[in-house]
């Protein structure tokens, strides 16, 4: 794959041996050598990374850095241009994937909601659960209902997004990717978009998925909830994974000169 | 949804404070006079129509003297012409002392105004005095141009050969239903073009936003020749190609209704495309992320939204749907299914009087300036409601 080379990646997958089945131990993504340009820019460059079962990942890291751009290959809404990616023992960057499928077992929640505007709340949940997992609309409802509990917003079924604020917005779309019993969640800068008063609510709502065992992957700014939340961190710097271990240490006795400066600056 | 959002809140406030102050005598006086301009020259001229329609009266010295006689259709050597009193009284009411001397009032009051008005209103002292002298000046010109026209319309040589052929509303006497049965079937072919259009133009538009070219080129070719060729070639051409080149004998009525819906369905097309490319594309995104596969996602999230953002301008392509409907007459329609523009054409080769189109014209108008509205009117609702539309930016 020549630098700058435009279109999907996954060019070398042809002739490739197909997974013999499982990968190392618990394992629920791997990440191996991953690369992503953008037209000629370079933004993901080698990039190994395993996440395990119940793990909760946070990356943090400048803008531009590529944060965003390794959540979003995960579930492959951005392809990666090289490298390969593993998701619960399966190669999901191999072009006969279906991508529909897999999707359905990991949530993604965006910085800008984006939940469906001429929908209500519960509409949003139950979407979904009927059109992609062919669940019942009763069971759908339920499960809605019951998600929408869960993030403190059955009061809000009815409610269109544009009548709800950006902190309730955040948490339909949570309860939205949850409805869909996922086994793995990717956070991409959920509070970034929110008023300061309305991030609290959002946080907690993570930290409480966090505590029943829910596997994450959490791109933030948010540094008290990458410390106190997060299990593991790693920070990223032009590309590249350039420190990665537990919060509290890498935050308290950061190894890495650009992880010291970053740090020196956020904290 | 976006209108409940914004119903919800009624301000109950006093509102802001009125700061344009009080008006006067003079600036008022200009205002009043600008009105009154208007009204003699408009109203004045009504008027007159009306009192010489009443009136009536067999045709005057000047109406015989310019060639007008009154009808006897019994009499084959010298018939007259059909509604020569009325064409007659249209005339004379212009020309009559009456109205001579309601133009010159309404013209010297509008150029008072017009003197008046910008000359002073730099120097007056409130918001609203200002308004008033402005408005009474802009009205004043409107009837200076409308009376200065009307003068010189009234003193064409022709003005007999003019009305007598296109306001000569006595020939129209007996049409009324030619006319409702041609707007039923203008209407019939525009809803018919309307509804295929936008089946045919939300398929296209799909596949011109396809990220394939091969999927996408059919697409664009087909809406560029659409776009690209004259609706009045296009009606013949495929007319012909059914018949001549596919012996497919159709009528020319079903012919053109397959044409105007291939006809509207680029530019609907178009108008889809901008829609769907105008939905923020986190929507996809989200969609996708959830297991919604591209169609899927396009179907149940985007179009759904897209839709609502097209009304207007699909209303709008409706609208000029409507009058284009009138090329079909190239086609010839068969005489029970006449449109209003064609039908209004075989009165006029029937009596070779255009006072026809001139009621074609009425016809389109009362068909289309309520639909114009409604336009306006939804349009202004989806501006205001687009905010909470939108989602992501609240």
């Amino acid at each position: 794959m020549t630098a700058g080379g435009p279109g999907p990646g996954a060019v070398d997958l042809f002739g490739r041996a197909q997974p013999s089945g499982g990968i190392a131990g618990d394992s629920l993504v791997r990440i191996e050598g991953l690369h992503k340009w953008f037209g000629r820019l370079h933004v993901l460059k080698g990039i190994d990374l395993e996440l395990a079962q119940g793990e909760v990942l946070v990356v943090i890291g400048p803008s531009g850095s590529g944060k965003s751009t390794l959540l979003r290959c995960v579930n492959l809404l951005e392809v990666p241009t090289q490298g390969t990616v593993w998701f619960d023992g399966k190669e999901i960057t191999d072009i006969r994937t279906n991508l529909n499928e897999v999707r359905t077992h990991m949530g993604i929640v965006f910085q800008a909601f984006n939940l469906f505007p001429h929908k209500t709340a519960l509409q949003n949940i139950t979407l979904a659960l009927e059109k992609v997992l062919k669940v019942s609309s009763d069971e759908a409802k339920d499960r809605a209902v019951e998600q929408l509990q869960h993030v403190g917003l059955a009061h809000k079924a009815g409610s269109y997004p544009g009548q709800l604020s950006g902190g309730q917005q955040q948490r339909v779309a949570i309860a939205r990717a949850l409805a869909m019993r996922p086994q793995l969640m990717l956070f991409d800068e959920v509070t970034s978009a929110l008023d300061p008063e309305l991030v609290g609510e959002v946080l907690e709502v993570m930290r409480k998925l966090a505590e029943e065992g829910m596997t994450m992957m959490v791109v933030t700014h948010e540094m008290g909830f990458a410390r106190e939340v997060g299990r593991r961190l790693v920070f990223m710097d032009d590309g590249q994974v350039v420190e990665d271990g537990d919060p509290k240490e890498v935050m308290r006795d950061p190894r890495n000169e650009r992880t010291k400066q970053f740090l020196s600056k956020v904290l | 949804m976006a209108t409940k959002t914004a119903r919800a809140t009624p301000v109950q406030e006093a509102g802001p404070p009125d700061v344009r102050g009080p008006t006067s005598l003079f600036p008022a006086s200009i205002f009043w006079a600008g009105i009154g301009s208007l009204s003699l020259v408009l109203g004045g001229t009504a008027l007159v129509q009306a009192r010489y329609a009443i009136a009536g009266g067999p045709l005057g010295q000047g109406c015989l003297r310019a060639g007008l006689r009154p009808y006897h259709p019994k009499d084959i050597t010298n018939p007259g012409i059909r509604g020569a009193e009325g064409v007659c009284h249209i005339v004379e009411g212009l020309r009559s002392t009456g109205q001579t001397a309601l133009l010159a009032a309404g013209i010297a009051l509008g150029l008072a105004a017009i003197a008046a008005g910008f000359a002073r209103y730099r120097s007056m002292d409130s918001k609203r005095k200002r308004e008033h002298a402005l408005s009474g000046a802009v009205l004043g010109i409107q009837s200076a141009v409308l009376g200065a026209f009307l003068l010189w319309f009234r003193g064409s040589r022709t003005l007999v050969t003019f009305t007598q052929n296109f306001l000569n509303f006595a020939v129209l006497k007996g049409s009324l239903g030619g006319f409702l049965n041609g707007a039923k079937y203008t209407l019939f072919l525009a809803f018919g073009g309307e509804i295929g259009g936008i089946v045919l133009g939300l398929v296209l538009a799909l596949f011109a936003l396809s990220e394939r070219r091969v999927v996408r080129a059919p697409a664009r070719v087909y809406i560029n020749f659409f776009r690209g060729t004259p609706l009045i070639w296009q009606l013949p051409f495929f007319y012909f190609l059914f018949i001549l080149g596919l012996g497919i004998h159709w009528n020319a009525f079903n012919a053109a209704l397959l044409v105007f819906s291939l006809n509207t369905g680029a530019y609907a097309a178009e108008v889809f495309r901008a829609g769907i490319q105008s939905i923020e594309r986190g929507q996809m995104e989200a969609a996708r992320g959830l297991g919604f596969s591209y169609l899927q996602a396009m179907r149940y999230s985007i179009v759904p939204q897209a839709i609502r953002r097209v009304i207007p301008p699909l209303l709008n392509e409706f609208v000029i749907l409507i009058k284009d409907t009138a090329l079909v007459v190239v086609l010839g329609l068969s005489i029970n299914q006449l449109d209003l523009f064609s039908f209004a054409r075989q009165g006029y080769s029937d009596s070779f009087n255009a006072t026809y189109f001139v009621g074609a014209a009425i016809g389109y108008l009362v068909i289309t300036l309520p639909l114009i509205r409604v336009v306006n009117q939804v349009e202004r609702r989806l501006r205001s409601g687009l905010v909470g539309i939108a989602g992501a930016g609240a």
